[in-house]
């Protein structure tokens, strides 16, 4: 799998973040497309389906979340969380959703060509 | 749409900045929270709980710095934060900041300066509806120069072509104007009926001229302009009651121009041409011209098709002379009328941008000195994580700030310099009106100030951050490693410095030998003293006998008054004083006593034969105004009271025209015909010769002058000299007076002679004076260049020199070697200087007067000046490094 650490991502290097970058924003936005939900939650939700894999620090999150906004493919407001704090909940918009398709389609592809290519060695 | 959206969002971050921030704490804080209370879900407590969340995701004030970084609105924070440690950078070094920052004033200040006036004289359009496609026509001469247009090759032009929309002629001459509020001798042109449709202009008020207008004996008509209109004509939008007296004519004003219609430059009335007729003559050149291209029509299509023409009345014209149209040619009329100054503002445009090179460069240096001392301190920055893009990003702020602050300054001194520095130029500079700081300009001053930043930033920071970092925290401000080819680039900085200096002092050099020599001419007339007296009475036509003798009669009274005022010495009168608008020039014919001429057309035969024929400038004066003027009598005598309108007429000629026309023989005595100039065929006998006059400017060779009597061929408008040792306010009003009581609607215009003699040097003197200030500038600017380069080098060799004393070098050893390495350097900068010299004074070739380009006296005082300059700057260093006490030194270190 690929290293997906973000911990430090402050002093990441410009190398890998291109690739760390859009897959983080892929997470999200799949996660998100499940049911809206806070940070935290978002947080939580990648770390149980990657069983651990991948722990996403606050600052890499939230980079992402004002990328995203940004760009249109989610939206926030803010809610009562069911512990009844104040919290800003993310929604995928139609935008992000077909964002999100596209990309799952592409990676998808990539993946497949390279364990083909892992294959054949 | 999303660019907008992270526009907007990035906006929304930097302005309101306080709740952006609280409501993305709050966000943060309640995840850092969730997450707590997640951990402490697990058993742990909140201490641990905190300490584990802050392991895992990160800080709570690291997550804001991150997200805080993210979006672009950061850059701008970053930009800010470089400013403000650039302004705190400045601060702390006053001295080097200063020094930049009026440098870099000087230099941007200067060339925004000569810029604006380039932009407002040579690119700004003409102000008038599309005028690039406006042009100039001209008749072009034997000799290859230009020339008005005669009557019928205009009409043929206009009639005949197949490139123009409009195309008109005009003239124009001072007259005497009265039947406003107040008499006033003012500039009319003469226009074609076409005119202003040539320049589609709208009149403000009235009509336009017709073709009716212009047809003989139509009912005379005159267009004023706006300036008159308000002075003269009470502003009245009523103008059935205007009516103006010109030359005894009265005219009706029927129309006002706009305010800001100023063509040609002086005029302020315009009334048809050719009410008395057109003059049928192909080689009297009356009248300048101006057409409108067709769309579509290029400039060399219209230059070809007028050719053309041209050359078809050259080659089937009965009057072929030299003063036959040889060719025709179109040129944008923007390039006609600012082409005489262009070579000159451009090499002052040049000589200015060497100018800013040299400060350029002394700017560098200073940067130089400063990064070598700021070495620890970027290399501290580096070793703590900053990244190389990051330290550039900084020094290029510090230039930026530098030099936007210099040249902020500068235009702001050039915005108050240029209208007094160019007020000298009025008489010499065309569309002066039209240089202001404008928009361009200021652009052009920010673009140069952002050209200057990224040069010196660039140059600083390649020096800086190449270095190695631990070599840099290392050396402290103490390193010799690094200095090595800093020195290097200090030095070849300094001997560009001198290169370019040569060039400009060598420039100011041969403007400055040019006008000297200029100065040693012999004008062939007095100068001081001397005050003129502009009068035009009315224009009386070609051949009326009665008002010729009136004028006579006029000018006679005239000067006499004049002659009887206190102090008064001698009075003369002349058609054209030296220096001022030129003489007119045409053809004469050698004749004999018994060839009486009833009419013009008895000389036709004459025109053709080469050996009866001869060239000359003609000129009407009295006996009075060779002696103000202080011409010589060579040979034979002036004219005197012998002379008078009913015995033959005289003339005197000029020594060139005695030598060329008649080299082996006696002119005195000889008769000739000169009637084409003025109407009168009456021949003329030589019976003088005088001295030569320079009346095209004292850097033009004389020309062949015939002087012919005023009181046997009157004239209407005249200059009158007066020559007095009395003050000349007081002159001016009792001439005032004097000529008032003879007839008061005749407005003189006064002017001291002493002052249109210096104005005829005023553009040569002000080249010379810009040029030479540049070049003292750059002169100043390279020596402090060698000095500070020297002195540098001196202390950062503290220690070696100490040891080379302590191991028996004496002072004279030390003093030799400083001053050698300083002379190497210039010596560098002379020889480079020197070879560009050679190449770059041609330019200026058409600036100069009785030097070569390549001058060597000139070539051999400026280098010597340099060489001397650069160790005189060298000296200081070096007796700074004779002082040094290798006790002292060696314990420094």
């Amino acid at each position: 799998m690929l290293p997906l650490t973000f911990r430090g991502s402050a002093f990441m290097t410009d190398k890998s973040s291109d690739l760390v970058q859009g897959t983080l924003d892929m997470l999200i936005l799949k996660t998100l497309a499940l049911e809206p939900t806070h940070g935290w939650g978002i947080a939580v939700r990648i770390e149980q389906i990657s069983r651990g894999v991948f722990r996403v620090n606050a600052g890499s999150l939230f980079v992402a979340f004002q990328r995203l906004q940004r760009a249109g493919l989610i939206k926030s407001e803010w809610k009562a969380t069911e512990n009844n704090r104040r919290a800003k909940y993310y929604t995928l918009t139609e935008q992000g959703r077909r964002k999100l398709n596209s990309e799952t389609r592409e990676w998808e592809r990539q993946v497949a060509a390279i364990a083909r290519i892992l294959e054949a060695s | 749409m999303s660019l907008f959206r992270t526009i907007r969002g990035g906006l929304r971050a930097l302005f309101p900045r306080e709740r952006v921030d609280g409501e993305f704490d709050e966000e943060l804080h309640g995840f850092l929270e969730m997450a707590v209370a997640e951990k402490m879900k697990q058993g742990l407590s909140r201490q641990e709980a905190l300490r584990a969340v802050r392991l895992e995701r990160g800080s709570l004030e690291g997550t804001k710095e991150v997200v805080r970084s993210a979006g672009w609105e950061s850059l701008l924070e970053t930009c800010w934060q470089d400013l403000r440690f650039s302004g705190r950078m400045l601060q702390k070094n006053p001295g080097f900041t200063a020094v930049a920052v009026i440098t870099l004033a000087l230099a941007i200040g200067a060339t925004t300066a000569i810029f604006s006036v380039v932009y407002g004289v040579l690119l700004r359009p003409l102000p008038y509806n599309d005028p690039s496609r406006i042009m100039a026509i001209f008749e072009v001469n034997t000799g290859g120069t230009w020339s008005r247009l005669a009557d019928p090759n205009f009409d043929d032009f206009r009639d005949q072509n197949h490139t123009f929309q409009a195309i008109a002629k005009y003239s124009e001459n001072a007259a005497s104007v009265s039947g406003a509020s107040q008499p006033t001798r003012t500039m009319i042109s003469s226009i074609s009926p076409d005119f202003l449709k040539v320049f589609r202009v709208q009149m403000m008020i009235g009509r336009d001229l017709t073709a009716a207008d212009a047809r003989k004996g139509a009912a005379p008509v005159v267009l004023a302009s706006y300036g008159y209109w308000k002075q003269y004509l009470n502003s009245s939008r009523d103008l059935s009651q205007s009516h103006l007296k010109i030359d005894n004519v009265v005219f009706s004003v029927v129309g006002v121009l706009p305010d800001g219609f100023q063509f040609p430059p002086h005029a302020s009335l315009w009334t048809p041409a050719d009410l008395d007729g057109e003059n049928p003559s192909r080689t009297s050149h009356n009248y300048y011209a101006v057409g409108r291209l067709r769309d579509r029509v290029a400039v060399e299509q219209a230059n070809a098709d007028i050719s053309a023409l041209a050359r078809r009345i050259h080659n089937t014209s009965s009057e072929q002379s030299d003063y036959l149209l040889k060719d025709g040619i179109v040129v944008s009329l923007q390039d006609s009328i600012t082409g005489k100054v262009r070579p000159a503002l451009l090499i002052l445009l040049g000589a200015v941008g060497f100018l800013l090179l040299v400060a350029c460069a002394n700017v560098a240096n200073l940067l130089l000195g400063q990064a070598s001392v700021r070495e620890r301190e970027l290399a501290i920055r580096s070793a703590l994580g900053a990244p190389r893009r990051r330290l550039i990003r900084q020094l290029l702020t510090e230039t930026f700030l530098l030099s936007l602050v210099g040249g902020g300054l500068g235009v702001l001194g050039a915005f108050s310099g240029v209208a007094g520095l160019f007020a000298e130029e009025r008489e010499n500079l065309p569309r002066l009106n039209s240089v202001s700081i404008s928009i361009p300009v200021l652009l052009f001053a920010f673009l140069l100030c952002s050209a200057v930043a990224t040069g010196l930033g660039a140059f600083t920071a390649m020096r800086a951050t190449s270095g190695n970092v631990s070599e840099g925290v290392a050396e402290g401000g103490r390193g010799q490693a690094g200095s090595r080819s800093s020195q290097r680039a200090g030095r070849s900085i300094v001997a560009a410095q001198i290169a370019i200096t040569l060039v400009l002092v060598v420039g100011a050099g041969l403007l400055g030998r040019s006008l000297m020599k200029v100065l040693e001419v012999n004008p062939g007339f007095r100068v001081d003293k001397i005050v003129t007296m502009d009068v035009s009475l009315p224009w009386a036509g070609w051949d009326d006998p009665k008002a010729k003798a009136g004028e006579a009669i006029f000018f006679s009274n005239l000067i006499d008054g004049l002659k009887k005022i206190p102090g008064v010495h001698k009075v003369g009168a002349t058609s054209g004083i030296p220096l001022d608008d030129g003489l007119p020039d045409g053809i004469f014919l050698l004749m004999t006593q018994n060839e009486v001429p009833k009419s013009r057309d008895d000389f036709e035969p004459l025109w053709s034969q080469k050996q009866r024929i001869g060239t000359a400038d003609f000129c009407v004066a009295t006996d009075g105004y060779f002696q103000v003027l202080g011409i010589p009598l060579l040979r034979g005598r002036i004219f005197d009271d012998r002379d008078g309108p009913d015995s033959p007429h005289v003339a005197v000629i000029s020594e060139s025209l005695a030598r060329d026309r008649w080299p082996a023989q006696d002119p005195i005595g000889h008769t000739i015909e000169f009637g084409n100039m003025d109407g009168d065929l009456r021949l003329l006998t030589v019976v003088g010769i005088v001295g030569d006059v320079r009346e095209y400017g004292l850097d033009v060779p004389p020309r062949p002058t015939v002087y012919v009597n005023l009181f046997q061929r009157p004239r209407a408008a005249i200059t009158v000299t007066i020559l007095s040792d009395a003050d000349t306010q007081l002159v001016v009003s009792a001439a005032r007076a004097i000529l008032q009581e003879l007839n008061p609607e005749i407005p003189p215009r006064f002017r001291a002679f002493p002052e249109i003699y210096s104005a005829s040097l005023g553009s040569r003197r002000f080249n010379l004076i810009l040029i030479a200030f540049f070049g003292i500038v750059a002169l100043l600017l390279a020596a402090a260049g060698v000095f500070g380069v020297m002195a540098y080098s001196v202390s950062r060799r503290t220690r070696e020199i100490g040891v080379r004393v302590a191991l028996g070098a004496r002072y004279r050893d030390v003093l030799t070697m400083v001053l050698g390495q300083g002379l190497r350097t210039t010596l560098v900068g002379v020889a480079v200087g020197f070879v560009g010299s050679l190449a770059l004074t041609r330019s200026v070739q058409s600036l100069l007067f009785g030097v070569t380009a390549t001058d060597p006296l000139t070539f051999a005082a400026v280098i010597l000046l340099l060489l001397v300059t650069a160790l005189l700057a060298c000296y200081i260093p070096a007796r700074r490094a004779m002082r040094v006490d290798p006790m002292v030194a060696l314990r420094y270190e």
